[in-house]
């Protein structure tokens, strides 16, 4: 197989965009918000199923295709059967799929979290950005408010640009940069040695630094648009702090650096930061697969 | 019920006050020269203990520490000893945070295995072969615990002084940084587990002892519970204790309870409560939902009260001068050095980390500090270690705590 196209593959514009297609009842609109992120981007469209192909499932997508008026050259439907995640893991790659657009449920039950849905276990293994909708709507969901991470690592600005990419083409007035501040370790060696001088004085010290940090970051991504940057940091363990963060916001959507590895169950048990999002998300999550330091 | 009368109360209130402003005065003023808080309370202890006033004033050293004459005072001051050592494990576990060292990788695992494992080998190896270096005699050399017990007070880290020092060195969020604190946690982990499986198989009472298998399931029963099945049940439980209950009493009474029980449960079948006072302290440490100020205040209420306790009281125990023995205290040091900077070294280079940076998580890890000074006392107190090798530990634990971070500065220039 020739995954020559997707070595180095820049993380944006998201020249194809896929959707999942699941024909549940929530089938019309997310391949609604699939088809209008699409025409903001200026992508072709790609429809994807895992599943047996029937008359009745082809009827289906057929009419909604006609009701969305997309023309012939401004989609295509694969089908194909197989396990659902790998299938359509190969199929994107094969396609050279930038963003895969998903419904995901917001929440799932605790046994379900752990044995892991199509969505999550996409989102922990895709080589593409993944768009996860928690409430896709016939009308197409709204991104004004998105809050990006800003942690330290070398995914982020690649993962920034993407974000102010995205958010001009969906027009986004407002975007959080935000890295979150946790040092393991500090809490101990404080309470023993430092006066309460020094302790806020290192506290001060770390946001500053922090803040520079994220700082040269957004300086060095290219704005776009008449969109509002602001930088914040926070506390807490990553991940969680900025699904929490996100919430407080009412944001409409989180941005984050794809994984560094393969996630498993054990991250799921000694919580990874994706998994404090994974398990319950806060809002829409764009989860950014930028391709440039590694092989297909 | 046996109680303590006036003249007890009054003494052991005494001994208390004496050993917390001493301690306190000492540490604040060998911060100006970068001493750690630990060392200044080592020295007030040998201070008031029989190296120096039971020396020269024995009479003085009898009336404000009647460990001999009053039994009471005694089993009082043991009492809150031991207490101080559990809470001590306790906020030691609340900053060991396993999903960290899971982040880091390779580079964790390996350098966290390197570390462990050469100087195990080479502890174990050394008193398994010349156990009268240690003083030993050849029958007392035979068994297998003291070798295992030397492997181990050789291979542990102390995540408090190497995090200070990281922070001094302005490498606390690089890559190296991140790398040797996840090794730390991952030797603090593994470390305190085999020394829970040496002391409650090698207690003082062997009547109590399980069998080696029984002792290992047990330990691995009860981490697995705990951080499995524990700490999820804690997770879900402190949101409604942080928003329901009195702040910050309801967290506090909480994570102390939860710290009690974990180590009574353990003490009872025959592992030392310090193991279930760890374990309770991971559980607690890695929720999300224990907010900043509450482990804050925790780690204040331990470190400034129960520590200084702990820490003096190791110096009224020994007397350092009689029991320093030069030979043990070099073998012990060349151990602990070659030990843990070719054993972290051979680690991180095996993670792809170029030489230098391996050096410095060589010398980062190095530090072994307060929790090397709590091994070999428990050690010690089980009847494990004699006086001198016990003498020789604290020598090694302040020295590897003191070169760690000029030795790392060396090799560290370009990194921060």
């Amino acid at each position: 197989m020739d995954y020559s196209k997707l070595k180095r593959r820049a993380s944006y514009p998201f020249e194809t965009i896929a959707v999942a297609v699941a024909f549940s009842p929530r089938l019309e609109a997310i391949v609604t918000e699939g088809a209008l992120l699409a025409k903001a981007c200026n992508a072709k469209l790609l429809l994807i199923h895992i599943g047996e192909r029937t008359r009745n499932k082809e009827s289906k997508l057929d009419d909604l295709v006609t009701k969305l008026q997309l023309k012939e050259d401004q989609y295509r439907i694969l089908w194909n059967d197989g396990d659902p995640v790998d299938s359509l893991l190969h199929l994107c790659k094969l396609n050279v799929v930038d963003l895969l657009i998903l419904g995901a449920m917001k929440k799932e039950s605790l046994l379900q979290y752990y044995l892991g849905s199509v969505a999550r276990k996409i989102s922990r293994k895709a080589k593409c950005s993944v768009l996860l909708l928690t409430d896709p709507s016939k009308e197409g969901t709204t991104y004004k408010k998105m809050v990006v991470n800003g942690v330290e690592n070398p995914k982020t600005v690649h993962t920034i640009n993407t974000a102010v990419y995205f958010g001009k083409c969906v027009h986004t007035t407002d975007v959080f940069v935000v890295t979150e501040i946790h040092q393991p370790g500090l809490a101990m060696t404080m309470a023993d040695e430092a006066t309460a001088g020094e302790m806020t004085r290192i506290k001060k010290e770390n946001k500053a630094e922090e803040l520079e940090r994220v700082h040269a970051i957004v300086t060095r991504c290219q704005r776009q648009g008449a969109m509002e940057i602001c930088e914040k940091t926070i506390s807490g363990k990553p991940g969680y702090a900025i699904r929490q963060y996100a919430e407080q916001k009412k944001a409409n959507l989180l941005v984050v650096n794809s994984p560094d590895q393969k996630l498993g169950i054990i991250d799921r048990i000694f919580t990874h930061d994706m998994e404090y999002i994974l398990e319950d998300l806060p809002c829409n999550v764009l989860i950014v697969h930028s391709r440039v330091n590694e092989s297909v | 019920m046996e109680k303590l009368n006036n003249t007890d109360l009054v003494a052991l209130l005494l001994a208390i006050g004496t050993m917390l402003i001493l301690s306190r005065i000492v540490a604040e003023l060998g911060k100006r020269w970068k001493m750690p808080v630990v060392m200044g309370e080592l020295l007030v202890g040998i201070a008031l203990g029989p190296t120096i006033l039971g020396t020269f004033h024995p009479d003085l050293f009898n009336t404000l520490f009647p460990l001999k004459s009053n039994p009471h005072f005694s089993i009082a001051l043991d009492g809150i000893v031991s207490l101080s050592v559990i809470l001590l494990l306790f906020v030691a576990g609340m900053e060991v945070q396993l999903p960290m060292v899971l982040r880091q990788g390779k580079a964790a695992i390996t350098t966290g295995l390197g570390s462990m494992i050469i100087p195990f080998a080479t502890g174990f190896g050394i008193a398994w072969w010349k156990p009268e270096w240690f003083g030993l005699t050849a029958t007392q050399g035979e068994g297998y615990i003291f070798p295992i017990f030397l492997g181990t007070a050789l291979s542990i880290s102390a995540l408090p002084v190497i995090a200070r020092i990281l922070m001094d060195l302005n490498l606390f969020k690089t890559n190296i940084g991140m790398i040797i604190i996840a090794s730390a946690m991952f030797n603090d982990l593994v470390g305190w587990l085999v020394f829970s499986f040496i002391l409650s198989y090698a207690g003082k009472n062997g009547a109590e002892h399980m069998s080696v298998w029984t002792t290992v399931v047990a330990i691995l029963a009860f981490g697995a519970f705990m951080l499995f099945v524990g700490r999820k049940i804690i997770d879900k439980v402190l949101p409604w204790v942080q928003t329901k209950l009195s702040w910050p009493g309801g967290v506090l009474a909480l994570c102390m309870s939860v710290c009690m029980f974990s180590a009574a449960f353990t003490e009872s079948i025959h592992i030392h409560a310090i193991l279930g006072a760890f374990i309770a302290g991971i559980a607690i440490g890695d929720s999300v939902h224990l907010r900043e100020q509450a482990r804050e205040i925790i780690h204040q209420f331990v470190t400034n009260f129960f520590a200084p306790l702990f820490f003096v009281s190791i110096g009224l125990k020994v007397n350092f001068i009689e029991h320093f023995d030069w030979l043990t205290v070099t073998i012990i040091l060349v151990l602990a050095f070659v030990g843990k900077v070719a054993g972290a070294g051979i680690g991180a280079r095996l993670a792809g980390i170029d030489r230098r940076s391996s050096m410095a998580i060589g010398f980062g890890l190095n530090a072994r500090g307060a929790m090397e000074i709590i091994l070999g006392t428990l050690a010690y107190d089980a009847g494990l270690i004699s006086q001198t090798v016990f003498v020789a530990l604290v020598i090694m634990a302040l020295i590897t705590s003191l070169s760690s971070g000029p030795l790392m500065r060396r090799y560290t220039t370009e990194l921060a």
